[in-house]
């Protein structure tokens, strides 16, 4: 089987989203035991990472594969190696699949052009996230009682959209899913094309609720948005006032939901982040089967598991 | 404040000429104001009260959006009383509050509390402009959102021109959010380094110039962000006639608009020979082909209406060398004045464009005022078009003084005002 690369998901049909997700019950359900043995999976962050290093470095070793961790601290990357001569030391050294997180847009892709192994984009820049994307329609699926319950239901995507590659993956995730999605943000965390995504622009997280919004997708706001030379939002105030969300905003049927690291008070207050209406540890347990899955289907060895 | 019209009385004003740009009407007419508002035209009405305003022109009340009401801080140069007392005066029936003040009209606390100041102590009705900036700095961003809910009109750092133009794009942008519009003084602070224009009365009187560059260095970048980041984008006080020209050429381009004052219509900087701290001012006086370059922009529509600039300064900081003057001057009550005497009367501008210029189109921008359309609050003007008055500090009702006019004739004067159901300014005995 030959391996396959998990770059983005802007051109990911419907058929290949619910393949990971199918796969993924299975894992979750413990129905593939050690799908990866045999397998070498090297991660490689080229950026700080908790939360995605962790979830992917459990999903593997819980998948029976070989774990090659190289981070920012201590390896050839602290030593300024460049990407492609980590990469392809990786691969001489008989890598399966390489996981990439790195602070520039295009990485994961340039990495797939000196390797045989599969890449798999743990986050490059601003540009994609797709393991994080598919982990969220995972927890929605789970919310809503299915995949396909997914469809016609609204979304709204709340933050710094400008220089989110969260939203660069559940964007086009979520839309491939059927959802409908609206953007809430000030324009000075949107691209100034926005408008070629053509989804609708709403002023606050109140006027996403009265849209019909059923999701509310928070954004982290780095902190450095609203400090520095020039910000880009004049307080947290003001911020929480119109694009966060608080207890105000929960209802029945609403649910909030975040990639975090969540900055409590800014986009979510604090008292939402662990309420029943918050998708977020769901998100953060759902990391672990989906990204199993992903590698499985990475590696190419999903459908002789699954056969 | 005296009512006009009381529970049983309505107000007629019969036989004024009534010019009114926004319907067009120009002609001999009465007027019956009941409940504050106009209600009806006619030739021969009749009401329990009337003024004979024969000889008398009557226009759409003034709106005025660039003042300097000097409060909170320097209530000993003006306060919300004296400044509305003089904006009536004036004609003015609508004025907007620059936020420069001390503390800055920076945080919706402020603009709570001025709005609350206006409501006891205004005559006139009074908007209020936050800043764009937090202490109009160039820096950090006002909570615009917060701002506006609070009830502020627009935002602006006037008095200073921001600096770093990506400061300047991330505020219109997110001003457009906050769907408030931006009111720009266009300074480029590294070019404008004299304290008056940069031209042959300075080279003579060898006071230091800022060339004209520094406002249309900065215009030019304004128009261009303008475009960019669609925001609603006004700039004030135009000075000069590229600046002029470069707003021609952002017509239809951007969603701009843009003012000029009374004296920079009016004065030029051969006044600079006199050394005189009171011809001080900023954007400063130009030379006659600036002046004329802008007048024909107010004439053509380019410049879209007049504001003042109205900026009281105590005595003590007027009355030095230019060098050491503070900049700025009245503007209120000369305004009409001075442009009926020195543009109407000499051929320069219609009269109903000047009206236009201080009424309908000032009255769009701030979203009211500037109408004598049926049904519209009675704001309006009455004025002796024939009168010939003097400048004085004695006619003044600014708490100051320093008016570029003082001492010089006028040939116009405005004798009423009236601000829906009040008379607030009063020399034709209205309220008798």
């Amino acid at each position: 089987m030959r391996s396959r690369d998990f770059l983005t998901l802007e051109e990911t049909s419907r058929g290949e989203l619910r393949e990971v997700l199918d796969l993924a019950r299975d894992v979750a359900a413990g129905r593939l035991s050690s799908p990866l043995a045999g397998k070498t999976v090297c991660l490689a962050f080229f950026e700080t990472s908790t939360r995605t290093a962790v979830s992917f470095e459990l999903a593997a070793r819980r998948s029976g594969a070989d774990v090659i961790s190289l981070s920012e601290k201590g390896s050839a990357i602290a030593k300024g190696e460049s990407l492609v001569d980590t990469v392809v030391t990786l691969d001489s050294l008989g890598a399966d699949a390489l996981v990439i997180r790195h602070p520039a847009a295009g990485a994961a892709k340039l990495a797939a052009r000196h390797t045989r192994a599969a890449v798999v984009n743990a986050g490059d820049g601003c540009g994609q996230h797709p393991t994080q994307a598919l982990l969220d329609l995972y927890a929605l699926s789970e919310a809503f009682g299915g995949f396909d319950e997914l469809a016609g239901r609204r979304v709204a995507i709340a933050g710094d959209v400008l220089r989110s590659r969260v939203a660069r993956s559940v964007i086009p995730a979520l839309r491939t899913a059927g959802m409908e999605v609206a953007l809430v943000a000030p324009r000075t965390l949107l691209p100034m094309e926005a408008g070629v995504w053509d989804l609708p622009v709403l002023p606050s997280v109140d006027a996403a609720l009265e849209w019909g919004s059923e999701v509310l997708y928070m954004l982290r706001l780095q902190n450095e948005r609203m400090t520095g030379g020039s910000p880009r939002v004049p307080s947290v105030a003001e911020y929480a006032a119109y694009y966060g969300v608080a207890r105000r905003h929960l209802r029945r049927g609403v649910w909030v939901m975040h990639p975090g690291p969540v900055n409590r008070g800014v986009e979510i207050s604090g008292d939402v982040v662990l309420d029943g209406a918050s998708l977020i540890p769901n998100q953060v347990a759902a990391g672990i089967a989906v990204r199993s899955a992903v590698l499985a289907l990475a590696t190419g060895v999903a459908q002789q598991v699954a056969a | 404040m005296k009512e006009h019209d009381g529970q049983s009385s309505e107000l007629v004003i019969r036989h004024a000429h009534v010019l009114d740009p926004s319907t067009g009407l120009d002609a001999v007419k009465d007027v019956r104001i009941s409940s504050g508002r106009i209600s009806e035209f006619g030739d021969d009405l009749r009401g329990t009260r009337e003024l004979d305003a024969d000889g008398l022109h009557l226009f759409p009340g003034f709106v005025d959006v660039h003042a300097h009401w000097r409060t909170p801080g320097r209530e000993d140069e003006e306060t919300i009383e004296s400044g509305s007392a003089a904006a009536a005066a004036g004609g003015f029936t609508g004025v907007v509050m620059m936020p420069n003040t001390d503390p800055v009209v920076d945080k919706p606390i402020v603009v709570s509390g001025l709005m609350r100041r206006i409501e006891q102590e205004s005559r006139v009705r009074a908007y209020v402009s936050a800043a764009l900036h937090v202490g109009l700095k160039g820096e950090r961003l006002t909570e615009m959102q917060l701002l506006k809910e609070a009830g502020a009109l627009c935002v602006s750092d006037d008095g200073l021109g921001t600096q770093s133009a990506g400061v300047l794009r991330n505020a219109m942008l997110y001003a457009h959010t906050a769907g408030l519009p931006v009111l720009l003084h266009c300074e480029d602070h590294t070019l404008a380094t004299g304290v008056v224009h940069d031209g042959v009365a300075a080279a003579l009187a060898g006071i230091p110039g800022s060339p004209a560059s520094a406002e249309d260095a900065a215009t030019a970048t304004a128009l261009v962000l303008a475009t960019e980041t669609g925001a609603k984008t006004h700039i004030t006080h135009v000075s000069t006639a590229l600046s002029a020209a470069l707003v021609r050429f952002f017509e239809g381009r951007a969603d701009v608009t843009a003012d000029t004052t009374p004296h920079h219509l009016t004065l030029t900087d051969d006044l600079i020979s006199t050394l005189d701290g009171a011809y001080r001012v900023n954007p400063p006086l130009r030379p006659e082909y600036d002046r004329d370059g802008v007048t024909e922009a107010l004439r053509d529509g380019v410049l879209d209406f007049v504001a003042t600039d109205h900026a009281p300064h105590a005595s003590e900081e007027k009355e030095l060398p230019l060098e050491e003057a503070a900049p700025g001057f009245l503007g209120h009550e000369t305004a009409f004045a001075a442009l009926h005497a020195q543009l109407v009367l000499k051929g320069k501008l219609s009269l109903t464009r000047l009206i236009e210029a201080m009424s309908f189109a000032p009255g769009r921008w701030v979203g009211e005022g500037g109408s004598l359309a049926v049904g519209s609050p009675a704001d309006l003007v009455l004025a002796d078009l024939s009168e010939r008055w003097t400048v004085g500090r004695e006619t003044l009702s600014s708490r100051s003084w320093n008016s570029p006019y003082l001492g010089q004739n006028l040939t116009g004067r405005v004798v009423g005002t009236i601000v829906g159901r009040e008379i607030v300014h009063d020399l034709v005995k209205v309220s008798r």
